[in-house]
């Protein structure tokens, strides 16, 4: 029996440098965390002989996923640096501040550097090493256990956006259960599925390059970086045009826009459907283009007839004269003026009508595959990978635990709705779950209601965790299976366009670490499931991707990317609109079908009770969801989470800058350093999310902040499914 | 004609993302604690809701007149002939006159050499043709370098182009980064 060990011990310094893999300490041991690591060099792969000297490696970065291209420098066989590739579309030679510190994330003292497996109670923060063989025949064979006895439903598996997702998804449909967890309900279900039933696509794109008047209603890319989204901002605010930004916190967006309407929380609906209003009664539609494809113009004109901007800033708080400015201007500007589907603002049960008045107002001007307008799916002009050829799956038995679609029938299977399957785990209801395999996930940080998600993961049988680190899940787990860094590993390959683009290993695993496709196919094999991830290794299947390219994976590998020359992009079904009717649908079909309201309209939203405030949450843009707050880079640029408060509420509960205040919601209590701003609404509380860990494994993170999963309520919108996470209020007090 | 170097950098680009810092910590091996650059912010300005804020990047201004090597007992803090100000390690005590010297408080002590510390404007890339890691990696193109007395640099077009400011003109130091706060819609083409 192997020594138990506690989190402190298996993530000391100490412990890291004495561990079975031999390395040395680059520098001083208060120095920057480089580390050598000796023992591993020069082994297994090609290029041994590059280990002396500097050499360039082109990959993709995963500090979000967003994946950018990025150019390594590797001296000695150590990671100096990070640099953009300028070949790669999504950044186009830059890095974000996340990006630029994956350094430190691959020589962090906390990685996990061998399997572990539980040895106290689950929680207690005993763990024993593992060999892989143990740990994945571990995994396996619980796994097992629970299909005999209760059925694969019973078992639960959940990924977050990676590009070897797809394999996942293959693991999981192989082992035949229908529950499939993602994040995407805590974060843009309402605009996607918004879009979705408007133009059957769920996530158009926006020209900037040629826009004259954009207007973002949660959509930050100052601080919620997508890269070269981003970039494009930047550019559009340096050229002039008209930006507006619709947000109650005064974001680092706004602070670029020309005009910040600080909206109430809740009521951006109000403010769309009264520019729609205007739009209508001034004739500055797009006649032809309403005509030509949309369907259920006419009911539109009787639902909005008393959306007036009057009647609008009774409820938004955005004053009549501006909403009634901002939609002459925007018609003006049509078709190159877009009303940004967004991204986050998706917080409130209405959103999904916020976001179906956005896309339908944008099919009013006609900017749909215009210059400076949305641009239609690229699907159709994106190079096709190679594909494993696998035998059928099984049929998954059994209704989902996340109530799509029996509870949720609008909500596609691919979103899901991951806080109702964490209620159910709890409820018992419709049937026991009893096993739950997370890969590179944080449900304990991300799902509303933190203390129910810990008390799900309590109540199970049997949770594996596959990530790099010891996140507050993994915390939980009875088998952590430790992922090789983004820079230690391989992929599944990206098209993106004409071009594809591969992730592949910068330096040699450092530690006894696999890449999560390794991890896949070998449980797989436990599980007798192999026949359907038939490769021998990462490069094997990256080589059947790449059969339909005259490219080969030694070459991809050693220019970064393939370009296909001669590539025609086909626009043909850019006008085919995959929704029921074929058009873009103004009245929708499948509202209709349902028995509700089938075109945009207002929903009341609830309203904090006096000495409550709403309690925001966003992004910065120097960490990425739960997954950085560990990385000491990014610590030193954005050290922890504050609640932000305005002037005049600081002053009431005797409330300095830095000074510590609680938060109180129903379902939760936390501390946390004030920052006193008059950039937000005085009804307002503002916190990043992504702190207050629970995990002690994340040392340089544990006790920053506050978590926001603490105080949030569970609420979820029926049509999108969407966590509506802004309708928790709080109350504030001095600590 | 002598080399000038130095920055532009304009503000109205910037998101304050700090790209910058973190490249320039993993350019340069920057110790935990302290930084070479930074992104400062004016706060929100005003009152709700007519509010503003402005971010302001810099790091060492490479000034024609530095203090911080006219305060060095040893001659560790020098001026080069292209206007680079640097630190000769060898010749350092780490007394740190020039830390407090410095009215940009560009400066500090490397807790891991003893020695003061500062932005070498990426010295050792400008060696091999590349731009400092600041430079390269800023998503805004806010932050851009090159030598000042060359009229065809980005850096003296831009001058040329858009009002300037530098900052503690009143000290005399003679800064040269150069601050832009209008937008600007096109980098020039430029050496």
């Amino acid at each position: 029996m192997s020594k138990v060990y506690t989190w402190d011990q298996l993530f000391s310094r100490r412990q890291f440098i004495k561990g079975s893999v031999a390395a040395g300490v680059l520098g001083t041991a208060a120095g920057i965390g480089l580390f050598r690591p000796e023992s591993n060099l020069g082994q297994g792969k090609s290029d041994q002989a590059a280990v002396k000297g500097t050499k360039l490696v082109t990959t993709i970065c995963e500090q979000c996923v967003w994946r950018c291209g990025v150019i390594a420098r590797v001296e000695d066989g150590v990671v100096k640096m990070l640099e953009g590739n300028p070949d790669h579309p999504n950044n186009l030679g830059k890095l974000c501040p996340r990006g630029n510190a994956g350094i430190e994330t691959l020589y962090s003292p906390d990685r996990i550097k061998f399997p572990l497996i539980r040895a106290g109670a689950r929680g207690s923060g005993l763990w024993r090493r593992a060999s892989w063989d143990e740990a994945l025949s571990y995994t396996a064979e619980q796994m097992k256990k629970i299909k005999d006895k209760y059925g694969a439903k019973a078992m639960m598996f959940n990924s977050t956006d990676n590009l070897s997702q797809p394999f996942f998804e293959i693991l999981l449909k192989a082992y035949g259960t229908p529950n499939y967890g993602t994040q995407r309900s805590l974060c843009f279900n309402s605009m996607t599925t918004g879009f979705l039933y408007t133009y059957g696509t769920p996530q158009p794109g926006t020209d900037f390059s040629k826009c004259k008047y954009m207007i973002f209603t949660g959509r930050n890319l100052a601080e919620g970086i997508s890269n070269s989204e981003t970039q494009e901002m930047i550019e559009m605010v340096a050229r002039g045009v008209k930006v507006v930004v619709l947000d109650p916190r005064f974001s680092k967006t706004a602070s670029k826009a020309t005009e910040w309407l600080p909206v109430r929380p809740g009521t951006d609906s109000a403010f769309f459907l009264a520019m729609i209003n205007v739009i209508i009664k001034e004739k500055l539609y797009n006649e032809a283009f309403v005509n030509q494809y949309t369907q259920g113009f006419e009911d539109l004109v009787t639902e909005v007839k008393d959306y007036t901007p009057e009647w609008a800033e009774k409820k938004c708080e955005i004053p009549a004269t501006a909403i009634r400015r901002i939609a002459l201007d925007f018609a003006e500007a049509a078709p190159a003026a877009i009303a940004h589907p967004n991204w986050r603002t998706s917080n409130f049960v209405n959103s999904f009508q916020t976001e179906r008045a956005i896309a339908v107002l944008n099919a009013l001007m006609g900017n749909w595959a215009q210059p400076g307008g949305l641009i239609p799916d690229q699907e159709l002009s994106t190079l096709k990978l190679g594909v494993l050829s696998h035998p059928a799956f099984p049929i998954a038995q059994g209704i989902r635990l996340d109530g799509v679609p029996w509870q949720y029938p609008m909500v596609p299977l691919a979103y899901g709705v991951i806080q109702t399957m964490r209620d159910n785990i709890l409820t018992g209801k419709p049937y026991e779950a009893k096993g739950w395999l997370i890969s590179r996930q944080n449900p304990v940080l991300s799902i509303p209601e933190r203390q129910k998600t810990i008390n799900a993961l309590m109540k199970l049988d049997f949770v594996a965790v596959i990530d790099i680190q010891a996140s507050d899940t993994a915390y939980y787990a009875d088998v952590i299976l430790p992922e090789s860094y983004y820079l230690e590993r391989f992929d599944g390959l990206i098209p993106i366009k004409n071009k594809i683009f591969i992730r592949q290993p910068v330096v040699e695993p450092l530690y006894d670490t696999k890449s999560s496709l390794m991890i896949y196919k070998e449980l797989a094999d436990k599980l007798g499931l192999g026949e359907f991830l038939p490769f021998k290794d990462e490069k094997d299947l990256l080589s059947q991707q790449l059969k339909p390219f005259a490219v080969d994976l030694e070459e991809l590998q050693r220019v970064g990317h393939y370009e296909m020359e001669d590539f025609q992009e086909d626009h043909s079904k850019d006008f085919e609109f995959q929704t029921s009717s074929g058009k873009i649908e103004i009245s929708s079909g499948i509202m209709a079908q349902m028995g509700k309201k089938a075109v945009p309209t207002w929903n009341e939203p609830p309203r904090p009770e006096k000495d409550q405030y709403y309690l925001l949450t966003g992004k910065t843009a120097q960490h990425t969801q739960m997954f950085t707050q560990n990385n000491r880079w990014l610590l030193e640029v954005f050290p922890e989470n504050r609640a932000w408060l305005h002037t005049s509420v600081a002053a009431k509960i005797g409330v300095k800058m830095n000074d510590n205040v609680v938060l109180e919601s129903e379902v939760g209590k936390v501390s946390v350093k004030a920052y006193v701003t008059e950039g937000i609404r005085p009804d307002c509380i503002f916190m990043v999310g992504g702190f207050g860990h629970v995990s002690k494994g994340l040392k340089a993170a544990y006790g920053l902040g506050a978590s926001d999963s603490a105080l949030h309520k569970t609420i979820t919108d029926p049509i999108s499914g969407g966590s509506a996470l802004s309708e928790t209020f709080v109350t504030v007090s001095k600590a | 004609m002598t080399v000038r170097m130095g920055f532009v950098i304009i503000t109205s680009r910037c998101i304050d993302c700090d790209a910058c810092m973190v490249a320039c910590r993993s350019e340069n091996d920057v110790p935990l604690g302290h930084t070479r650059n930074w992104v400062k912010s004016s706060g929100v300005q005003g009152q709700f809701p007519r509010v503003s804020e402005m971010f302001q990047p810099g790091n060492c201004m490479h000034c024609d007149n530095p203090p911080c090597v006219s305060v060095c007992p040893t001659g560790a803090s020098q001026k080069r002939s292209d206007g680079i100000v640097i630190v000769e390690d060898k010749k350092c005590i780490g007394c740190k006159y020039c830390l407090t010297a410095c009215p940009y408080d560009a400066r500090f002590s490397n807790s891991e050499t003893g020695k003061a510390d500062k932005c070498t404007l990426c010295l050792h890339r400008l060696e091999q043709g590349l731009e400092p890691a600041c430079v390269q990696t800023c998503l805004g193109k806010s932050r851009q370098a090159g030598d000042l007395n060359d009229p065809s640099s980005v850096v003296s077009r831009l001058i040329a182009q858009y009002p300037t400011r530098i900052l503690l003109k009143e000290v005399g130091t003679g800064p040269n980064i150069y601050y832009i706060d209008e937008a600007v819609p096109d980098i020039p083409d430029g050496k």
